[in-house]
């Protein structure tokens, strides 16, 4: 971490640091707005530029921020963001804030956002911060996308609105499924994909912390 | 640095200073676009008025044809038109909460599980004000999860329904938040509020098992419960304690004047 | 001993360096159901019993049978009932299959009852256990162990509480996430804390609420729509439930609902044989019972103008729903239930009274005892922490000593 690049900072929260399936942060929103693509994105560009812009300023003026009050900074500084971004949705796209209703609010209590403010951007350079945050926040939004998707295709049958797998009730041939519709779907999503993350970088997977016996192997049955 | 960073003075300089500029910053986004959120908000009110009364289409231009809607404020306890408020902006979800505009609603009484219940609310006429093709009346109540928001537009005559809409609820996805979706919504074109024209209850109601009257409308399948909250809040707002005065004036016939001094004597009956 | 012989002579290819190594797992799980292990405990040290978790699994198979039959015969009853009333039958191979073989629909005629109930049934039984079947062996496999025999359970109790008309992709998708999600994903047999037969039940229940409750899902007529005995209370309340059956009918079975869940008594017999080879736990169908009893019975005293179901008394509760077979079969699961024997009827308690409280209280689901079993296996080891936490602490207070540093 002592030399970021910018190609590195950008990139890695995609994969092999994202925030959500290593780090488990921003789970709450990952549930409640996932069930369609359309407001999934809204979302994802919403906390990139949260994270990008808090990082970017926390970094600027990190010199000048005292560590006694540095979160409380922090938090103003996300705030701040967050009721902007919050009132432009409302001005620009009114349906979709109306559907994210207090998600967008919920930003400041975003782990992500925070973190990385408090992680990165107090002992980084502006620039550095802005990438770490842009970056940290498409590693948010991918995988927000991809439950969207699962949720959206599965649920309605349809994505980014347009139809797929025609319904039943409209005549076509797919039963949509309704668990898919409802928030929890969204924790089976993204702990499949964990496991599938997990699974190409082994490295990911958390040391047991207790040791257990092995199954008994078909070699030793002979 | 650091040190100087924490001293007291420093503290409460970089404080105050985050305070101002970041105050001005959201007041400023705040102000600039209050014109453009309320306009929005406006417009989807709008938008769901004009669905339910079947004159919306995607791409029309809402403005204009809201010119055909007049929104006039309703006494409920006599049906009667008043001035007191401005249609455009009296909303009567909002006069419900304030004990001066609104009444409580008894145990009995409340079937619709609301609690408080406004005196005036807003209705929309379509066509000519003075005899509306249309009537819109804003309904409410509760479901399974939570309050269900939204219109009902019956014709000039008052007891046939032309449809119904929800723009805000709770419902289970996949049962009752089929109250939702156009394939059950078609199913309330031409139903009938009251068998007989002089009823003071509303007899519509939703049934399982398939509908065989004029006042009975299929029920969500496995959605009991939402179903039953929607034939309650129906059965609460169109009967006497909501808009049935307002809707007995135009089921009684075409003589205004007559119309006036039935309804009269009818709501004194109630 | 042919077969003996035929798996001796198989018995090479399948080790390592053999043709089929890496199908171990299936030689062995084949094997082992015609023979005991060869590897048995041969020192004094160990406990010795006939018994092992193939042979367990067997009965509890068993046990299910009379529940199974005599639900395959009353699935066909409730559709030729309907069908003499003028409902038209489902049709299809399966009127083909019941034509060929009993000629008709005749409610009177046993054969033809069980027939049609078979029809529906066996497809369903055959597709949990091939898709299940198939993950199974796939992880097996994957993962160099033996295909676990628990699956012969979870398989005919996911098959028994479904419905009959349940379409048979979705049984399988709901065996899917039983088996993967329920189960293989914590390591397989023995690391799942949920019960994957009802972890794919409650996937479907979800996913798909309109195929799996309702009016029209329990009877396999066409066009026919009858409530469950439950859902009569739940909507109409308990008068209208005595009016349409009696309490003899739905303890004897002859109500309509999920293929295994109709009959108390069949499901009795089955717990009978449980309770008296010892492989399901007293203690835990006990808690479950009087959780229900006494839940119930505060619900009778307190009493509700506007929810019948508060005056459901408790030999209702008892043979309605799935609670009979959710008792004896589900909650009885000795991996997913606690470990403990007085956490047992902790664990049991537990069960009854969610089970009671969301058939009463929620407004949403007429039936509790799914939800209350996994809800109750999600606690379970914290019911057994605190049990073993009370046990070490009552050693250390007798011998001054925690367990296991002197052993």
């Amino acid at each position: 971490m002592s030399e970021p690049n910018a190609k590195s900072v950008l990139t890695t929260p995609i994969f092999k640091n994202n925030p959500i399936a290593l780090q488990i942060l921003g789970i709450c929103s990952a549930l409640a707005v996932t069930s369609s693509m359309s407001v999934s994105l809204v979302m994802s560009l919403a906390v990139i530029f949260v994270t990008a812009f808090s990082n970017f300023f926390v970094s600027l003026i990190r010199h000048h921020i005292p560590s006694s009050i540095r979160i409380i900074v922090q938090m103003t500084i996300i705030a701040s963001l967050v009721i902007v971004v919050d009132q432009i949705l409302k001005a620009y796209a009114y349906e979709m804030s109306k559907q994210l209703s207090v998600f967008v609010g919920l930003i400041i209590t975003n782990c992500i956002v925070m973190g990385r403010a408090e992680g990165f951007a107090m002992t980084n350079s502006p620039g550095m911060s802005l990438l770490d945050g842009i970056g940290n926040g498409i590693g948010y939004g991918f995988i927000l996308m991809t439950v969207g998707f699962f949720r959206e295709l599965f649920g309605s049958g349809t994505v980014f609105g347009l139809t797929v797998f025609e319904t039943v009730s409209n005549g076509g041939w797919y039963l949509p499924n309704g668990l898919m519709l409802l928030p929890p779907s969204a924790f089976f999503i993204i702990g499949l994909i964990i496991w599938v993350l997990r699974a190409i970088n082994p490295e990911q997977i958390e040391e047991n912390e207790f040791e257990m016996k092995a199954n008994s192997q078909p070699k030793e049955a002979v | 640095m650091a040190q100087s960073n924490n001293s007291i003075k420093k503290i409460l300089t970089v404080a105050f200073a985050l305070c101002i500029v970041c105050s001005i910053i959201v007041s400023t986004a705040a102000v600039a676009l209050r014109s453009k959120q309320q306009l929005n908000q406006e417009l989807d009110r709008k938008t769901n008025i004009l669905k339910v009364a079947d004159l919306y289409e995607p791409g029309d231009d809402v403005a204009e044809e809201f010119q055909k809607v007049t929104p006039k404020v309703v006494d409920l306890r006599t049906g009667e038109y008043t001035d007191e408020f401005d249609p455009s902006s009296y909303s009567g979800f909002e006069a419900a909460r304030d004990p001066a505009q609104s009444r409580t609603l008894s145990g009995e009484k409340d079937i619709a599980g609301l609690s408080r219940q406004e005196n005036y609310s807003t209705v929309y006429l379509v066509g000519d004000p003075q005899d509306p093709d249309q009537l819109i009346v804003p309904i409410r109540g509760q479901g399974l999860w939570g309050l269900m928001r939204g219109y009902l537009a019956v014709e000039g005559n008052g007891n046939t329904i032309v449809g119904i809409t929800y723009y805000s609820h709770s419902e289970t996805p996949g049962l009752g938040a089929k109250v939702d979706t156009t394939q059950w919504k078609s199913k309330w074109e031409g139903k009938k509020i009251y068998s007989e024209s002089d009823d003071v209850e509303p007899d519509i109601e939703l049934v399982k098992g398939g509908a065989t009257k004029k006042t009975e409308v299929d029920a969500l399948s496995g959605a009991t419960l939402t179903s039953n909250g929607v034939t309650d809040m129906l059965e609460f707002w169109l009967g006497p304690e909501g808009f049935g005065p307002f809707l007995a004036k135009f089921r009684s016939g075409i003589d205004q004047e007559a119309v006036n001094t039935a309804s009269a004597d009818e709501t004194e009956g109630v | 001993m042919g077969i003996r012989q035929t798996l001796d002579n198989l018995e090479p290819h399948f080790h390592k360096g053999g043709k089929y190594e890496q199908f171990y797992p299936l030689y062995e799980a084949v094997d082992t159901i015609f023979y005991t292990p060869p590897s048995v405990a041969k020192t004094t040290a160990h406990v010795r019993d006939g018994i092992d978790l193939k042979r367990i699994m067997i009965t509890v198979w068993l046990c299910t049978f009379p529940a199974m039959f005599f639900g395959m015969w009353n699935a066909g009853w409730q559709a030729n009932m309907a069908i003499a009333d003028g409902f038209g039958a489902a049709g299809g191979w399966r009127e083909a299959i019941i034509m060929t073989l009993a000629g008709g629909h005749d409610p009177g005629s046993l054969w033809s009852n069980f027939l049609l109930g078979a029809t529906y049934f066996l497809p369903i039984y055959l597709v949990t256990f091939v898709v299940g079947g198939f993950w199974e062996v796939l992880f097996a496999i994957k993962r160099g162990h033996e295909v676990n025999e628990g699956f012969f359970v979870t398989s005919v109790l996911y098959a028994l509480i479904l419905p009959a008309t349940i379409p048979l992709w979705q049984v399988a998708l709901g065996i899917t996430f039983g088996v993967v999600i329920g189960k293989e994903i914590f390591g397989g047999t023995g690391k799942n804390f949920l019960n994957p037969a009802l972890t794919g039940r409650a996937f479907l229940y979800f996913a798909y609420p309109a195929q799996l409750s309702g009016d029209s899902v329990w009877v396999a007529a066409d066009g026919y729509t009858g409530a469950t005995a439950l859902s009569t209370a739940f909507q109409s309340g308990m008068s209208s439930l005595t009016e349409k059956f009696s309490w003899w009918d739905a303890f004897l079975g002859f109500i309509p609902g999920s293929v295994g869940e109709t009959s108390t008594l069949a499901i009795l017999i089955g717990a009978a044989v449980l309770l008296w080879t010892k492989i399901a736990s007293w203690r835990i169908m006990l808690g479950v019972f009087l959780g229900m009893v006494v839940t119930s019975g505060l619900f009778n005293l307190m009493g509700s103008d506007t929810n019948p179901m508060f005056a459901m008394p408790w030999y209702w509760h008892l043979v309605v729903g799935g609670f009979a077979f959710g008792m004896v079969f589900m909650a009885t699961d000795p991996v997913s239930a606690s470990m403990t024997q007085q956490g047992r009827l902790i664990f049991g308690a537990l069960i009854g009274v969610m089970t009671v409280l969301i058939r009463v209280v929620n407004p949403a689901f007429p039936e509790g005892i799914m939800l209350a079993i996994l809800f109750a296996n999600l606690f379970a080891p914290l019911i057994d922490h605190f049990f073993v936490q009370a046990n070490i602490k009552r050693r250390e207070r007798r011998t001054g000593d925690p367990v296991g540093e002197n052993a």
